[in-house]
């Protein structure tokens, strides 16, 4: 029986393995109207107005549609919902004509009240959905509602001021005061345009906001039915699953090739590789740096780098003490190997930055720079000078489970950090927690003395990097300057492109001498594609412009 | 047999009630209590005040903890945080995720344990009974996700024989009425969903069983060396009968006799395994999904899952239990 | 956790009846895989308590110049086991990390042992109502699978090394527990207990100078067993996220962990530390078995 029983076991072993060798080869160019793509995390819903996070941006992207859009691959502002635009002498009101003939998904004819009704649930928001976490967005580029929350900013110091319709297909937007910044801003995705009707019909405010900031909706809108104006509409969405998008037969402009994207979680960056290496993805994003090599060396896969727009930085929380003293902050500065970093980690296409703004920049200040190498002995003098007595303690945090293309290891930058810091006078005290919900949040409520953190632009304009973080008095940084924040306004307001550019220079030089943070890597993220996918352009602000509906199998 | 079964059906109350406990506190003692998580950024001091109210946080804790109990009997185990659907909904499709790997493991652990020990038993002391042995204590030697890992870039990566990821194909249309993919694929008819699921299932298994597989094989081949040599085998081939058949009939059936314990408590192991495997080859099971709850805070799937989960365990375990005494009647009177 | 268990449920039927330490050790010599065992944890011990005289680098000093070209060079004579993804010497890093499972390893098992112990006793000792009410408190802890209490534990505790060996230790518990008990309850009826008692020996006193040290064998194999899975669980929970605040200490769950994103560039950095693990934990099953087998014959899997 022992005899009988290993041949068995043999025979049996060998079967399996012909059996699922045979049925490996992927079959996959079959359905050439699909594409699998690797989304790092489950979105966290589908309303563009209330989410910050690149997941979610994703496949809103492709639903929605904003009144102006982008250039493939450029920051120029082109037509998408509306058609043209004028502003009033006093710049305080932008009037656009609006394209005829487009239909929301679900059959809402799209007009000038569909426009407003938008706005005006945006200015209108409810107290709980004004958080930081939520409607991020409005507030960064408009500030203030009609019915603030305590403590909240309120209409008479929110840039926006009303929407009016006139007639059907022209809609003005009422400003409080000239902004140079407005007409890009509202190209956001986040400004994307939803069907009044569904807006009304799935309750798209109601729900509860936690204490961390997350949205809980009691009703339908961003989780099943977020219903524009975009080349693709919502199938389903299993959360943890997949999320299927279907073409939108009701779209106005070209059909898209690709019928259906399919968005697939994966949380373990390394398993979105082996899942495209072994064609069960067809696309991810933010590929880590050490795989670079990997995947341009496979002739299936091709590596798309983006310009390097994306800044890494230290942030410092200067209401926590020695943070407010500069003299500390300096040695801070001396203290961080931030070139030997931006080399070493980002796969040869990290730079290292000595300012806040990247080069590609108008603004980018050529010359009058403080520049800080790493130099750990100037450092411990500098500690002393301020009157402490090396090694001195500090709190440092770091996220784990995300990747950024300012940080693809954040544990790596990290650990690099501490140890730099270590020897340049300070004691390193570690604090990390995960991304969402902890980090951010805590970060945000500038509960750390020093922090990893960077940014990823939503429009190539220096306003998006310095005023959104410098304009104002944030919790996250303790910084007051009122200077700074004045030479911001002033250079957001400016209408002359060479004035602006020479502010926003001063704004720049300032920035690094007053040291609020310490900028150190120009990054570029990268996305990855099968070979067989054809017209993909890369955008300088990432998935916010990279639409799918341009795409196709070769 | 009846008096057994109802005695230990009565034990069972004492347990569960004490798992309520253990998780209605548990939760409460997590770093930020469901107090902090529902309430609002901007919320005033009454509004503090009234959600307080609301969700009966004000009350004394037995009342708090006898509202709890009331919401689990009805059977409204209220809605993921996390993944904003509701925790039974969640339940419905990720239970059978994690039944369908763990039968998977143990099929394979016992598929291959049970010749192994036998085998090894029958050449005693032989070259592949030391290479078993070594083998089997190897087995329980490695962690399950370093396995996992290894697997995967095997099996997955560098041959591309087997996916790397999730339950089914990414492309895949398949219905499924029960949520056991494989089951699913029968019903409906669709045995190319049935593959599917079952290659998707393999490097998972695979991973999972190798702890269960190391010990069943050492225990059925103790179990088989135990009992060849008892009287009655003696005296079956005393009598003549060929060795096969003595096998069959008698040595199996009565080395399998432990073997059986052994698979029931290994329930544990594999529920404890699964939150591993199931993150390495991102498998949305019980195991992934209570590892993120604890993550993200979620407190209502912590309530209502994890309770259940601890139920479903606890009854297994007994049925379990039931079935040795059926099979072994010196067990009842203990 | 749960491996541990299945081995002290087979020892939990046989308490040890009498096996006496010089004939165990005589036997345990003889046993080939036990002499194995020793050697593999023999060997583990002394890197860890002399790995700061053994490597020759530090474990901390990063020298980002050796993976400027990407990650990660690999063995080569300066750095025998190559260099990890911040250009640390992965050689010093895995000599290192046998200290911090050995700490953790004993932790952990203290933990478990010395509460389990006392439970146990109480259990077995000191009659019904103290016996039903630490049992049902076990069941409790055993109705839950010993990775997911650990997490529950960890999870409560908070992320921190200290809180996840503390973790594993108390789900390790029950199983001491349950082991003292029944070698308690097995021998309260010896004739010599019987006889101390007549004479009026205080129950303590016959606890803790007779009863108790009797029961040691199953227990010792138990503990060396339970530390086997200790090292293994610990780096469950740190691959889970649930590890150290500061990652730069050596430590080989965590180190496998981080070599996971590198897993197609420098596959030796996950295979080396995973390796270390199985070896390590190899050693101590081993132990384990052979002192199983010597301590009682009845019990040999022969």
């Amino acid at each position: 029986m022992a005899k009988g029983l290993k041949l068995a076991l043999a025979l049996g072993a060998v079967a399996l393995l012909t059996a699922t060798a045979a049925f490996a080869a992927s079959d996959r160019g079959a359905a050439s109207d699909t594409l699998v793509y690797g989304a790092s995390a489950d979105p966290s819903l589908l309303d563009p107005s209330l989410t910050s996070d690149g997941e979610s941006l994703r496949p809103t992207g492709q639903i929605f549609d904003s009144l102006v859009g982008f250039k493939k691959g450029t920051s120029t502002v082109v037509p998408s919902l509306a058609t043209k635009w004028t502003t009033s002498k006093n710049q305080l009101a932008w009037t656009f004509k609006l394209r005829k003939g487009v239909q929301f998904s679900d059959g809402t004819p799209f007009n000038a009240a569909a426009v407003c009704a938008n706005f005006t649930r945006w200015y209108s928001f409810p107290a709980p959905l004004q958080s930081d976490a939520l409607s991020y967005y409005w507030q960064t580029v408009f500030g203030g509602f009609a019915k603030p929350a305590p403590g909240g900013l309120g209409p008479d110091k929110s840039l926006y001021k009303g929407c009016k319709a006139h007639g059907q297909y022209s809609v003005s937007i009422l400003l409080r005061r000239p902004s140079s910044s407005f007409l890009a801003a509202i190209g956001l995705p986040n400004f994307g345009i939803a069907s009044p009707t569904a807006l009304k019909k799935y309750e798209a405010d109601a729900g509860t906001v936690d204490a961390t900031g997350v949205f809980h909706p009691t009703g339908t809108f961003a989780t099943q039915h977020p219903i524009g104006t975009g080349p693709y509409m919502l199938q389903s969405w299993t959360p943890g699953n997949k999320m299927v998008l279907v073409a939108n037969p009701k779209y106005w402009g070209p059909k898209p090739k690709i019928k259906r994207i399919i968005y697939i979680p994966i949380g373990d960056p390394s398993a979105r590789l082996q899942a495209l290496q072994s064609g069960e993805i067809q696309a991810y994003d933010n590929v880590a740096p050490q795989d670079f090599a990997t995947i341009k060396g496979n002739k299936k896969f091709k590596l798309y780098l983006r310009p390097p727009t994306s800044l890494g930085y230290v942030g410092i929380n200067q209401s926590l003490p020695p943070m407010n003293n500069p003299l500390v902050r300096q040695a801070v500065a001396y203290g961080l190997n931030g070139a030997a970093v931006a080399k070493a980690f980002y796969g040869g296409v990290g730079t290292p930055a000595t300012q806040f703004l990247p080069p590609s920049l108008a603004g980018f200040a050529k010359k009058g720079v403080p520049v800080f190498k790493y130099d750990p002995a100037k450092s411990i003098a500098l500690l002393k000078q301020a009157g402490l007595t090396p090694p001195v303690k500090i709190d440092f945090w770091w996220p784990t489970s995300v990747s950024r293309p300012y940080m693809p290891d954040p544990q790596r930058n990290f650990e690099a950090f501490a140890a730099s810091l270590n020897k340049a006078g300070f004691q390193v005290e570690a604090h990390s927690s995960p991304w969402r919900p902890d980090y951010r949040a805590g970060v945000q409520a500038g509960k750390a003395q020093l922090f990893l953190f960077g940014w990823n632009p939503d429009f190539i304009d220096p306003a998006n990097y310095l005023n959104v973080h410098f304009g104002s008095k944030t919790a996250q940084f303790g910084f007051d300057n009122q200077a700074l924040f004045t030479l911001l306004a002033k250079a957001d307001a400016a209408s002359n492109a060479d004035a602006r550019a020479a502010l926003y220079q001063q704004a720049s030089i300032q920035v690094m001498k007053q040291l609020p943070v310490i900028p150190y890597v120009w990054a570029a993220g990268a996305i990855v594609f099968d070979s067989s996918v054809k017209g993909f352009v890369p955008s300088p602000v990432g998935t916010v412009n990279e639409p799918m509906s341009s795409l196709s199998f070769g | 047999m009846l008096r057994f079964i109802v005695r230990r059906l009565l034990l069972l109350i004492p347990i569960l009630i004490g798992l309520s406990i253990l998780v209605f506190v548990w939760i409460r003692a997590l770093p930020g209590s469901p107090a902090e998580s529902l309430l609002g950024e901007h919320a005033t001091p009454e509004a503090v005040a009234q959600i307080r109210h609301q969700y009966g946080l004000d009350e004394p804790v037995y009342v708090q903890y006898w509202a709890y109990l009331k919401t689990l009997a009805s059977g409204d185990l209220g809605t993921s945080i996390a993944s904003t659907r509701t925790v039974t909904y969640e339940l419905e499709h990720r239970f059978p995720a994690t039944i369908e790997l763990a039968l998977a493991a143990m099929i394979f652990a016992i598929g291959v344990g049970v010749p192994l020990g036998f085998l090894s038993a029958k050449r005693y002391r032989s070259g592949v009974d030391h290479a078993g042995l070594a083998a089997s204590l190897i087995g329980i030697s490695i962690p399950i996700f370093f396995l996992a890992i290894i697997l995967k870039y095997i099996f997955s990566v560098r041959l591309g024989w087997l996916p790397s990821i999730g339950r089914e194909d990414t492309l895949s249309e398949a219905e499924h009425p029960t949520n056991f993919y494989v089951l699913d694929g029968i019903i409906t008819g669709n045995l190319g969903a049935s593959w599917d699921a079952i290659r998707h299932l393999i490097l998972p298994a695979i991973a999972l069983g190798s702890i269960p597989l190391a010990i069943i094989s050492r225990i059925t081949r103790a179990s088989v060396l135990d009992v060849q040599n008892e009287d009655y085998v003696r005296t079956a081939r005393a009598k003549g009968l060929a060795p096969r058949t003595v096998d069959r009939r008698h040595v199996m059936r009565n080395a399998l006799l432990p073997v059986t314990t052994i698979i029931g408590l290994q329930m544990g192991l594999l529920l404890s395994g699964a939150v591993l495997t199931e993150t390495v080859f991102a498998i949305p099971g019980m195991g992934s999904w209570l590892k993120e709850a604890i993550f993200n805070r979620d407190y209502p799937v912590l309530q209502g899952g994890i309770l259940f989960l601890a139920i479903v365990f606890v009854f297994v375990n007994l049925l379990v239990d039931i079935t040795y005494a059926l099979l072994n009647p010196r067990v009842r009177v203990s | 956790m749960s491996v541990a268990e299945i081995e002290a449920h087979e020892l939990e039927g046989h308490p040890a009846a009498g096996g006496l330490w010089s004939d165990a050790w005589r036997r345990l010599r003889k046993n080939p895989g036990a002499i194995v065992g020793f050697v593999l944890v023999g060997l583990f011990v002394f890197v860890g308590i002399f790995a700061p005289w053994l490597a020759p680098h530090s474990p901390l000093d990063q020298d980002l110049s050796l993976i400027a070209n990407g990650c990660c060079p690999g063995p080569s004579r300066e750095h025998w086991f190559g260099v990890d993804e911040l250009g640390r010497d992965e050689f010093s890093r895995v000599l290192y990390g046998a200290r911090s499972s050995l700490v953790i390893g004993v932790v952990a098992v203290a933990v478990g042992m010395s509460v389990g112990l006392v439970l146990g006793a109480i259990a077995g000792y000191f009659g019904r109502y103290s016996d039903s009410i630490v049992m049902r408190l076990m069941d409790i802890m055993l109705a839950i699978p010993g990775l997911l209490l650990a997490i529950g534990v960890a999870a409560m505790l908070g992320p921190g090394r200290w809180q996840i060996m503390v973790a594993v230790g108390v789900a390790s518990i029950p199983i001491f527990a349950r082991l003292v008990r029944g070698s308690i309850l097995a021998q309260r009826e010896n004739d010599f207990v019987l006889a101390a008692r007549s004479v009026g020996v205080p129950r303590r006193s016959i606890l803790v100078s007779h009863i108790l040290p009797n029961s040691m064998s199953p227990v010792i194999v138990a503990g060396t067993l339970a530390l086997a899975t200790a090292i293994i669980d610990v780096a469950g929970l740190t691959f889970l996220g649930l590890g150290a605040q500061d990652p730069s200490q050596p430590e080989w769950g965590a180190m496998l962990t981080n070599a996971n994103n590198y897993l197609q560039n420098a596959p030796f950095l996950a295979i080396i530390p995973g390796l270390a693990i199985v070896i390590s934990v190899l050693g101590f099953n081993l132990i384990g078995d052979g002192l199983r087998e010597a301590i009682d014959p009845k019990l040999r899997s022969r």
